[in-house]
């Protein structure tokens, strides 16, 4: 079981469930990280947070500790 | 008697709603809080060339109608029930159509909680550069509402949503259940809206070349290249990201960038500074000339024309600084800086999204502190608030510029240079340190809870829209002027009556003496005779501690109005009569001043030290402490920040004299 916060730069996933660890966790599916998507690691800032992932053909940068309640495939 | 019909404007951000709002009422729109809270919304009517009798109302930007946080919590609420409108009528809700998996999850919730909704698709030209389109009609036959596509920059679609609202309009209304929100909530049903989402996506996306679309249809293939590019961001700004969020180079360039940045806030607008200064001292002077010398000439000149002046001599810095992070957000990159940003801000309690308020708060607080409200939480927002007047904004220039002035020897002025890079290197510090005690101590200071979280959109790299930028930096710079103006002009003749009566015609013995020498006299005297000067009198004891007299004591009083005031007010009272060169005559006066209880000079290197970080703490602007309280809906904020800053910088500035004295500088 792999989280979000541990893809590489540049590794693709697919995601498998949304875990209910942040109390964000529902606004992480609303901006469409639902299962079934193919995430991509697209940026690791300096400090490795927030990262920013490519998502549904569009961009969002999130908090670390929000991509670990993402379970990837 | 039946009511003007109601429309409510509602998306997801940077869904082309305010575009929508802009069609529709002609930007002719007022902005207003709802009931009890900071949240803002505008409303206006429809421009008459629309034909449609009813108020539009524009919210703020939404993902869902499952609240997030406080502010989302109002806005969701005053869907079901507007507190001066009641329930609306009809709802507009825009969805981006190249990204119309993710947008259209508001629709459905919508559509669900039974509002009468028309959808909106936005950014049609996006999705026709992928080769893509949306089938509307057959989008509208699955939700079951009107789908009208609408290009915001030529207005095509518009036509068609005028009577699409007018016939939804003519149907009556619809009572939404406000129950169904709880279901909202439920993390299966959000996986499982998306899916339908999906499935919904798949049909309606069409290729704009038809024939391939009908021969993959007739050979049953289910589209994969379709699929494939509306997942796929824009690769242009996957190019450019490469670089600007490259690990390193990325965080370099951004570090430049704000430089530069702060830099120009400065030097771009030097020059126009110089010349609102030049223009408003030549027409106090002639108002003055062509009055003669009378009080009423004097409260013109001196007292409307200056505090006009004091107003307008920092909108060149504001309209510029609006005018550089328009183009960065208009370009797309204000977002990736915000990205970058967030885990150092976050130590402190604050967001990747305080950042630029606190670039602002070097300009000027005010236009800071009403560019906090992007920061969806309501800590971070607070706590954002609560130090921009830690940044030096440009109105303590003149003043460190005249006391480093006074330390420094004038045949050096890399020395000076250097110094005064060292005050805005403190008071950086100084505010990190603060927002990082105020976090500490957030439940008793700051009183709200609000769990942190940093979600953002990256938008597409695009050329920026100069109408836009200008258009935005025009309103921004509006808005600084109608909130601090009346305040300050009003603290200006406040300031003018105290340092003017009751001695207003002061009576000495003018043989021998120009015309000129008489007026700068008389104003001197009148100043260590007003009101003003009672009340230096009265803080002496205060100011004494500091090893400053009553004079200080006056010109800090006078800084209230505005901080640059405290040179102006100094020259006064320490009788500068050479108008040429105020800086240099009052450089000789402070020199040459005594205290006059035991005759020790009053400017020593500890006090004038002193006096810098005094300036570096104290909340002394009074239009900073309105607008704050405006923005945080109660007192409780600025009357902290009045009381912890002004409190920390008579503390601070107590050590350092004495310290200094201690060991030995003086």
């Amino acid at each position: 079981m792999k989280k979000a916060s541990e893809l590489n730069f540049g590794e693709k996933g697919t995601i498998k469930d949304i875990i209910t660890l942040n109390p964000s966790y529902k606004r992480i599916i609303e901006i469409g990280f639902t299962p079934g998507q193919e995430i991509e690691l697209v940026n690791t800032s300096i400090f490795n947070d927030p990262l920013t992932f490519s998502l549904r053909g569009t961009l969002i940068a999130i908090r670390k500790n929000q991509a670990d309640c993402i379970i990837i495939n | 008697m039946s009511k003007t019909p109601l429309i409510n404007l509602v998306g997801p951000p940077n869904s082309g709603k305010t575009t929508l709002f802009n069609i529709f009422s002609g930007k002719h729109f007022k902005t207003v809080n709802y009931p009890g809270s900071t949240v803002e919304y505008s409303s206006s009517d429809f421009l008459d060339k629309f034909n449609i009798n009813a108020k539009i109302l524009d919210s703020p930007g939404l993902i869902s109608l499952n609240a997030n946080s406080p502010d989302e919590e109002v806005a969701i609420e005053s869907l079901f029930n507007q507190p001066n409108n009641g329930i609306p009528d009809l709802i507009l809700v825009t969805a981006d159509a190249s990204q119309i998996t993710r947008h259209l999850l508001l629709t459905k919730q919508l559509i669900e909680a039974g509002f009468k909704v028309i959808l909106v698709l936005t950014m049609i030209d996006i999705l026709n550069r992928k080769n893509l389109k949306v089938n509307t009609s057959l989008l509208s036959e699955i939700l079951g509402i009107d789908v009208v596509a609408v290009n915001g920059r030529t207005e095509e679609g518009i036509d068609e949503l005028t009577v699409k609202i007018k016939e939804n309009l003519s149907k009556g209304k619809n009572i939404p259940d406000h129950n169904i929100l709880s279901t909202f909530k439920d993390k299966d049903y959000l996986i499982n809206t998306f899916e339908k989402i999906e499935s919904i996506s798949s049909k309606v996306i069409e290729s704009v070349t038809p024939d391939i679309e009908n021969a993959n249809k007739q050979l049953n293939i289910q589209n994969p290249i379709l699929r494939e590019s509306t997942q796929k961001p824009d690769a242009l700004t996957l190019k450019i990201d490469k670089y600007l969020l490259h690990k390193y180079f990325g965080f370099i360039f951004f570090l430049l960038m704000m430089g530069a940045i702060f830099t120009s806030i400065f030097w771009l607008a030097a020059p126009l500074m110089d010349l609102v200064d030049t223009l408003f001292s030549s027409l106090a002077n002639y108002a003055a000339e062509s009055l003669g010398n009378n009080w009423f000439s004097h409260l013109i000149s001196d007292g409307i024309i200056s505090g006009t002046g004091a107003v307008l001599i920092f909108l060149p810095q504001i309209l510029i600084l609006f005018l550089i992070l328009g183009l960065l957000e208009d370009t797309g990159y204000l977002a990736r800086g915000a990205t970058l940003i967030d885990k150092p801000l976050s130590m402190i309690g604050l967001n990747g999204k305080s950042f630029v308020p606190m670039l602002s708060g070097f300009a000027c607080a005010i236009p800071a502190i009403l560019s906090t409200r992007t920061i969806p939480n309501r800590r971070e927002r607070f706590l954002t608030i609560f130090i921009i007047p830690l940044m030096s904004c440009s109105a303590r220039l003149p003043v460190y510029v005249l006391i480093i002035a006074y330390l420094t020897p004038p045949d050096k002025p890399w020395l000076a240079g250097f110094f005064l890079s060292f005050v805005y290197l403190i008071s950086i510090i100084l505010s990190v340190v603060v927002a990082f005690v105020i976090n500490k101590f957030n439940k008793s200071l700051i009183k709200t809870q609000d769990d942190s979280s940093f979600i953002l959109e990256l938008p597409t790299y695009k050329l920026p829209k100069l109408k836009v930028v200008l258009r935005n930096s025009y309103e921004n710079s509006k808005e600084y002027i109608l909130r601090a103006g009346p305040i300050i002009l009003v603290l200006s003749l406040l300031i003018w009556f105290l340092t003017y009566m009751p001695n207003h015609s002061p009576e000495f013995d003018k043989t021998g003496m120009t015309e000129e020498e008489i007026i700068l006299l008389e104003k001197s005297e009148r100043i260590s005779n007003s009101y003003a000067a009672k009340i230096g009198i009265f803080i002496e004891p205060i100011m004494n501690p500091l090893g400053m007299d009553w004079r200080v004591g006056v010109s800090l009083i006078a800084a209230f109005a505005a901080r640059e005031v405290f040179v102006s007010s100094m020259a006064l009272i320490f009788k500068v009569t050479d108008d040429e060169n105020i800086q240099n005559s009052l450089l000789t006066a402070m020199r040459d001043a005594k205290i006059e209880s035991n005759g020790e000079p009053l400017f020593t290197t500890a006090t004038s030290i002193g006096l810098i970080f005094f300036f570096i703490f104290a909340l002394q602007c009074i239009s900073t402490i309105a607008v704050s309280r405006k923005e945080t809906g109660s007192w409780r904020i600025p009357i902290l920040q009045l009381t912890i800053f002004t409190s920390t910088a008579y503390l601070f500035t107590f050590l350092i004299v004495n310290v200094l004295r201690m060991i030995g500088i003086n």
